[in-house]
């Protein structure tokens, strides 16, 4: 799965190339596409509730998605970026003893969300508007919210039957910081590093008994892609 | 350019709805109805799976578990522990919502999947308003042990258990507990059973499945749960493959008489509220006001006090029941004006000893006299004089040390006062019923707490069905016979309980009832094993 994104990325990065080369002149827009590598970072409570023994908590695996930006010059240095990441299929595991009685805990995929996470982000480019190569900073505001929770058959094992999972919506500071290089007029490409704030509380309700953690994300993300100015 | 952010945009928002779109996955249904047997929440939640090892090395870390494991044998099953709520009913025919534990057979062992029996369970006194005989996982939960004892007993050997933890307990917001109700006991042990039927359907293990034969049976206040059950499941048609009543107080109007006659049994300052209580909620006859039955320093608050959240040692360090003295010291007389009633009262109402009792019957009885006392002299005095005018005949013979013959153990004709009158109508004499299965009654004619005349009673009531076979009743003080398949548990517990006698001295008695519990379960399980 996260190779065909990283696929799907670059093949949208060469066709979009593509298309641009026969546009006429640059202009504020930008558009970018690439590749998200997100390390969630994610630091949970231990599960609490009724009949959850002790130690029980779980890890957040890191994953690979597709980026789409759309960026808009404001002046020669400022930029205002809106980032999207195809919502990943982001899977968490149990993290604590080997088994809760006799069922396998220690490393199962428990459960799997998709997250949409839009970060807006005001930055500063440095250097002069002519220069191949500029460094960019940015602060900004993540919005996630978190899609498609399933618990799995593991994880429903681990819980004792069929569970939902409720992870309400976290807004949070967001910053990132970057470097452009121009190819052409029209084309960049762009390395950068972000991270934000995401806090959300997991509730899981198995048959009526509601099971909680409070997790904290700083999700830190690698963006390689490619823009296209317009 | 405006046609690319155009197609731009609609891609984008594409992107968007086809991520919000999603789902979350399901939990379990819950019930839209609720009537008498209606699971709430399908499937139920599993509280704890463990394998037959895991159950064996947890059961060999604690206390009292390599003895459980001898006495029960080595699991040959594991065991999925589920906890389930359920509708049923009140004394007062209100919907209530109540709780329990489903435990079900796992592994691919012979005894421990397919087509399997269920033994309907019914637990023994507990005052822990928090009581949840599903709880496995929490060794701090007052059930934890009594849960561990009927999985290793029943469910670890191919038994699927069904054990409601009664209205009153856990979740049930009915205020306080039917005890000694059995209509109202077996009410919610047969919708409890209709629940978990359903609750086994939707379970972790779709391939155990139930037989169709059904045990009942239960200990102490569950012995008696369950010979209720027993009655009314008869009464309602269905048909129980055996059962197993164990050290309940069965004959419940002689058993209160014994008592109130001085014969104080162990628990009886817990025992006294629970009854009280329940029969006050479902007849309203027992007292015009608390001060009625209870003393002054007791009758404040003690009908709402059980079950309670504060620990039985709590509610005695806070004056709230006295430990033991369920009677005066200073014995109160009686004064009817009938000389030979008030002269036999008189003898009853004294502080027991010889020669109407031997030394150790005298050293237990006399334990429940003290000061300050919980039930008032007066409201004493007239039970006892309405015990020696109205009878009941089995209680006399056994005052009296004639033999019980099925002739002379009805209850009394009638009755003077509320609690008697109760207690008569919940005695399980009453009804005209006898078992339609096999039965066996197991106790212990030491029991200090439940006397064992309460299986003597219901024999001698039954005499032509335990001469046909069809009652059984176990003594586990009896007499070892050889070729009896229970004469081992006989000698394992009363070597048990020399060992105690000999660690603790006389007031290891105390424990005795508790003592012999895991033994009649045993008992309870190699007899279910002969009706098959």
């Amino acid at each position: 799965m996260q190779k065909k994104i990283v696929t799907l990325a670059v093949g949208a990065a060469l066709a979009l190339a593509a298309t641009g080369a026969f546009a006429d002149q640059a202009g504020p827009n930008d558009v970018r596409l690439g590749v998200y590598l997100v390390h969630y970072d994610a630091k949970a409570d231990d599960i609490s509730g009724p009949y959850v023994p002790p130690g029980l908590n779980a890890h957040v695996n890191d994953v690979q998605t597709l980026y789409i930006a759309y960026v808009r010059s404001l002046s020669p240095h400022f930029d205002v970026e809106v980032a999207f990441g195809y919502p990943p299929l982001t899977k968490s595991e149990g993290r604590g003893p080997a088994t809760v009685g006799s069922v396998p805990y220690n490393g199962q995929v428990i459960s799997t969300v998709r997250w949409v996470a839009p970060t807006l982000l005001l930055e500063y480019v440095f250097g002069a508007p002519s220069s191949r190569l500029r460094p960019y900073v940015g602060v900004g505001v993540n919005y996630t919210k978190f899609v498609n929770r399933r618990s799995t058959p593991a994880g429903n094992a681990a819980s004792g039957g069929p569970t939902s999972i409720s992870l309400p919506a976290s807004v949070g500071p967001a910053a990132t910081a970057g470097l452009s290089y121009e190819i052409t007029d029209r084309w960049h490409v762009y390395a950068s590093y972000s991270v934000a704030q995401v806090n959300s509380k997991l509730e899981a309700n198995t048959a009526g008994i509601i099971r909680t953690s409070e997790i904290h994300f700083w999700p830190n993300t690698l963006v390689i892609s490619a823009g296209y100015s317009f | 350019m405006l046609r690319k952010i155009g197609v731009l945009g609609v891609a984008v928002a594409a992107l968007g709805l086809a991520a919000c779109g999603g789902t979350n996955s399901p939990t379990a249904k819950v019930a839209t109805s609720n009537q008498r047997g209606i699971l709430v929440d399908n499937p139920p939640l599993r509280i704890a799976s463990v394998n037959a090892s895991d159950f064996a090395a947890q059961l060999g870390a604690t206390a009292s578990g390599p003895q459980l494991l001898q006495l029960a044998g080595t699991p040959a099953c594991g065991v999925d522990f589920y906890y389930f709520k359920y509708w049923t009913v009140g004394p007062d025919n209100s919907a209530q919502e109540a709780s329990g534990a489903l435990m079900v057979p796992t592994g691919s062992a012979a005894p421990c999947t397919g087509p399997r029996p269920i033994v309907l369970y019914a637990h023994g006194t507990t005052t822990d308003s928090a009581y949840n005989i599903a709880n496995i996982s929490d060794t701090t939960n007052s059930a934890n042990s009594e849960s561990a004892l009927i999985a290793a007993v029943f469910a670890a050997q191919g038994y699927i258990v069904v054990a409601p933890n009664y209205l009153g307990y856990d979740i049930s917001t009915l205020g306080y507990h039917p005890y000694l109700d059995g209509a109202a006991n077996a009410a919610d042990m047969m919708d409890a059973l209709t629940a978990a039927r359903t609750a086994l359907l939707s379970s972790f293990t779709p391939n155990t499945s139930d037989s169709g034969k059904l045990y009942v049976t239960g200990y102490s206040e569950g012995g008696y749960v369950a010979m209720a059950t027993v009655k009314a499941m008869q009464a309602a048609g269905e048909t129980v493959t055996a059962s197993a009543p164990s050290s309940g107080p069965y004959a419940l109007e002689a058993f209160g008489d014994a008592i109130f006659f001085g014969q104080v049994n162990i628990g009886s300052t817990v025992f006294s509220p629970l009854t009280s209580t329940s029969y006050q909620k479902a007849y309203g006859n027992v007292y015009s006001q608390t001060s009625d039955l209870y003393s002054s320093t007791y009758a404040s608050g003690i009908d709402t006090l059980l079950p309670s959240a504060t620990s039985l040692a709590g509610l005695f360090q806070s004056g709230k029941l006295p430990q033991t003295a369920l009677f005066d010291s200073t014995t109160p007389t009686s004064s009817t004006g009938n000389t030979a009633l008030d002269a036999q009262a008189n003898l009853l109402l004294a502080v027991p000893a010889s020669p109407l009792y031997t030394a150790s019957q005298a050293a237990l009885f006399d334990s429940g006299f003290g000061n300050p006392y919980l039930v008032s002299n007066t409201y004493r005095v007239g039970y006892v004089d309405d015990a020696l005018i109205n009878a009941d005949q089995a209680e006399m013979a056994i005052l009296n040390h004639r033999m019980l013959t099925s002739a002379d153990v009805g209850l009394a004709a009638t009755s003077m006062l509320g609690l008697r009158k109760d207690l008569a109508l919940n005695d399980m004499r009453s009804g005209g019923w006898f078992p339609m299965e096999p039965m066996l009654m197991c106790g212990a004619d030491q029991d200090p707490t439940v006397f064992f005349q309460n299986a003597q009673i219901m024999a001698a009531l039954w005499a032509p069905y335990v001469q046909g076979g069809l009652v059984s009743v176990l003594d586990l003080n009896g007499a070892p016979q050889a070729g009896n398949p229970f004469a081992p548990l006989q000698v394992a517990l009363q070597q048990e309980e020399a060992q105690l006698l000999a660690a603790n001295g006389a007031t290891a008695v105390a424990s005795f009832h508790a003592t012999e519990a895991p033994f009649c379960l045993v008992a309870a399980r190699g007899f279910f094993a002969q009706v098959p």
